[in-house]
């Protein structure tokens, strides 16, 4: 048993590799970078022609360039820049024909129909072409991954809104503790959309300045784009190659809060529920976390419910932070990116100040860090809320 | 694939052939020729659910009403449960929810786009945008039910509905939760339907070497082997010696029974093709099991489903649990 994991629980979910790629940058390294730096690198534009004009979170530089149509989907460029990073992690160059290959990815641009210029076209001809839409079918995000790395074994996509990418890692640790695969690609990705932006312009969510999670003045999201993806592995599959694995899938929890489509519940009833599952399934207690990566949109119905589950839980000296002061609101990609940014803190042994936050508000009970802090402890929690109501919680062990 | 087979309790669907079970049944003997199904509104504009779904669109309504109906089957017991016995007292935290669909709420979708289109970026409706996610459908049933365990929606353009139903399973095995809804929803919109209209030319339609398109929805309320559903279900590799085996077309050679299958059968003619044929197909081969094969077939004692998705044959098999 590598040292950090107790005997009491079970690490049959390995993590052997991490990628992820968003605003804050371009590999892990780098978004450690700007972590450490306290930059955020927010535009006042958005990517695309648009009357709407705030802050967004935008991946620069160059993208893997992918064969045929799957190379129309930004986001599948995406995840394919995080996947590469991950699967160098975990010294894996390709996988072997006999290994069981699990993909499972949350996103939500990939999987709407709703391309604007096929559209426009449509309406006012539809007999235009339908290569959008033959580009859409091509991005199914799990399907697409799968092909492309060739490998055998389940596909999924999640689309659960802004809980995909966390949701993914369950479905995929579940996959593994099942039997049902031996390796599993997980995580999200989403790139900035036109469509994304108008929608949640008309909720009337974002904010025209940069983000400012869990602070008394926050005044909504900011969106972003990118992909977060780790590589889950059995503990056999793992042994067999000689993998030595920093981190573990301790636990993971679920629950919705059959409330409302777009609000949480507003005392967090199902990630109340989420986060207790995943620390049951982890078989720890609360003062073992060593820290939450919180979901921590900048809104204020979620900062406000959720903050009140983190000191429900944790108590008010909970060492908590959102990072979508770095990365802008990713949407599907977001649970994937805050898996991986759990483990870095963990392999680091700190985290940076929570961007963006500056006062604590009166409604939210605790306040997330204001500065970099040192870590101490095995275990770390990433949360996720989402559209529709469900809600999820990710705990993750340093084992090596 | 090694999760245990799950037992099914109850059934819903709202389809082209209509809502009550007995009825589809019924209307699976007269294949309907028109080559684009859908659903009539008046199925979708039931007053029991008047308040509930008044800002819901086609997609949700479908969702939810099949839902609610399989919840409610298999709450009352009888129809799918051996003995006719009642479902026992479950704790709606230990129910779980997974909704599959290929395209997702996609008519919203575009309603969304016509505000942004029409009036600018600015004013979109925010309703047309909360509703347009894949999510928004799930959201209706859990708030239904007050169903407060795990909820999913995923997506796929073939098998999402088997991969539904093998977590569900994997739920189920791992104690994850005490009874899982799944289903599959699809919606046929007016711009898919001129898209595949479009793809297909003269495939579209009834008949050997045509599709015809559809749309509905079914779900399952699952349990573990022991809850005592008549007829259980697994998601595994098609095997030979089934007494049905459901294919798109039985008449073309690569798309017919697996050497060794009693009799292929296909009711996609009858619900119409989508991205979620597979559970229309199952569904008639629940009916078939439950009422004896349309068309005097005989008895059907087990199914599966068969598709070839990425190179890998994949089946959804039911039985009769003995």
């Amino acid at each position: 048993m590598p040292s950090g994991m107790p005997a009491a629980i079970s690490p049959s979910v390995w993590i052997s590799g991490i990628g992820a790629i968003c605003g804050a940058g371009g590999n892990t390294g780098a978004i450690l970078g700007s972590f450490a730096e306290g930059r955020r690198n927010s535009v006042l534009t958005v990517p695309f022609e648009s009357t709407i004009s705030c802050p967004t979170f935008q991946v620069s530089g160059e993208l893997p360039v992918l064969p045929g149509r799957f190379n129309a989907s930004r986001t599948l460029r995406l995840t394919m820049a995080a996947v590469k990073e991950a699967m160098e992690d975990a010294g894996i160059e390709r996988f072997g024909e006999s290994t069981r290959v699990g993909v499972c990815l949350g996103t939500t641009v990939a999987s709407q129909l709703n391309n604007i210029p096929f559209y426009e076209a449509w309406r006012r001809e539809p007999k235009t072409s339908l290569d959008p839409i033959y580009d859409y079918l091509s991005a199914n995000l799990g399907r697409a991954v799968g092909e492309m790395l060739g490998v055998r074994g389940p596909r999924m996509t999640i689309v659960n809104a802004c809980s995909s990418g966390t949701d993914a890692i369950g479905v995929a640790a579940n996959w593994i503790r099942m039997g049902v695969c031996d390796v599993a690609i997980a995580g999200g990705a989403d790139e900035l959309n036109r469509v994304a932006m108008a929608g949640f312009w008309s909720l009337g969510v974002t904010s025209s300045q940069p983000c400012a999670p869990f602070d008394r003045d926050r005044a909504g999201l900011n969106l972003g784009e990118g992909a977060g993806v780790v590589i889950l592995e059995s503990q056999a599959h793992a042994k067999t190659r000689g993998k030595l694995c920093e981190f573990a899938i301790a636990g993971f929890g679920a629950a919705c809060d059959a409330h409302h489509l777009t609000a949480p519940h507003p005392e967090g009833r199902g990630l109340d529920a989420a986060v207790r599952a995943a620390l049951a399934e982890a078989k720890i207690e609360p003062a073992e976390i060593a820290f939450v990566n919180a979901h921590g949109t900048a809104t204020a119905d979620n900062d406000r419910a959720e903050g009140k589950v983190l000191a429900r839980i944790f108590g008010d000296g909970v060492k908590f932070l959102s990072t979508k002061g770095f990365t802008g609101h990713t949407l599907g990609a977001a649970g994937g990116l805050e898996a991986v940014f759990t483990a870095l803190g963990l392999r680091e042994r700190w985290v940076p100040a929570s961007a963006g936050f500056v006062n604590r508000g009166e409604d939210i009970p605790v306040a997330p860090v204001g500065t970099r802090k040192a870590i101490a402890g095995d275990f770390a929690l990433s949360t996720s809320l989402a559209f529709g109501g469900n809600n999820s919680a990710v705990v993750i062990g340093r084992v090596g | 694939m090694k999760a245990a087979p799950a037992s099914i309790l109850g059934i819903g669907a709202v389809t082209p052939l209509g809502r009550d079970l007995q009825t589809i049944f019924r209307r699976l003997e007269e294949v309907p020729a028109a080559p684009v199904k859908r659903i009539s509104d008046e199925i979708l504009a039931d007053p029991e659910f008047s308040k509930h779904l008044r800002r819901a669109d086609r997609f949700a309504r479908m969702a939810a009403i099949a839902a609610v109906d399989a919840w409610s089957a298999a709450r009352e017991g009888g129809e799918w449960k051996v003995e006719s016995r009642a479902e026992e007292e479950v704790s709606m935290d230990r129910v779980g929810l997974i909704v599959s669909s290929g395209l997702g709420p996609h008519g919203r979708g575009f309603k969304f786009l016509d505000g942004v289109l029409d009036c600018g970026d600015l004013e979109g409706l925010p309703t047309d945008f909360s509703h347009s996610v894949h999510a928004a459908a799930a959201s209706y049933i859990t708030g239904l039910l007050d169903l407060r365990g795990p909820s999913l929606s995923i997506t796929d353009f073939e098998i999402g509905f088997e991969n539904a139903v093998l977590l569900a399973q994997c739920w189920l095995e791992r104690g994850v939760c005490d009874r899982v809804i799944v289903g599959a929803v699809e919606e046929l919109g007016e711009v898919l339907i001129a898209c595949a209209r479009q793809m297909l030319g003269g495939k579209l339609g009834v008949g050997a070497g045509k599709a015809a398109l559809g749309e509905g929805a079914v779900f399952l309320v699952l349990g573990p082997a022991e809850a005592g559903g008549k007829i259980k279900i697994s998601v595994e590799e098609p095997v030979a010696g089934c007494d049905l085996v459901m294919v798109d077309d039985p008449a073309i050679p690569d798309q017919g029974p697996p050497p060794g299958a009693k009799r292929g059968q296909s009711f996609l003619p009858a619900f119409g093709h989508s991205a979620s044929s597979s559970a229309f197909e199952l569904l008639g081969g629940l009916l078939s099991m439950r009422y004896g094969e349309p068309r005097g077939g005989g008895v059907v004692d087990n199914a599966t489903t068969f598709r070839t998705s990425c190179g890998q044959a994949i089946g959804l098999r039911i039985e009769k649990n003995m």
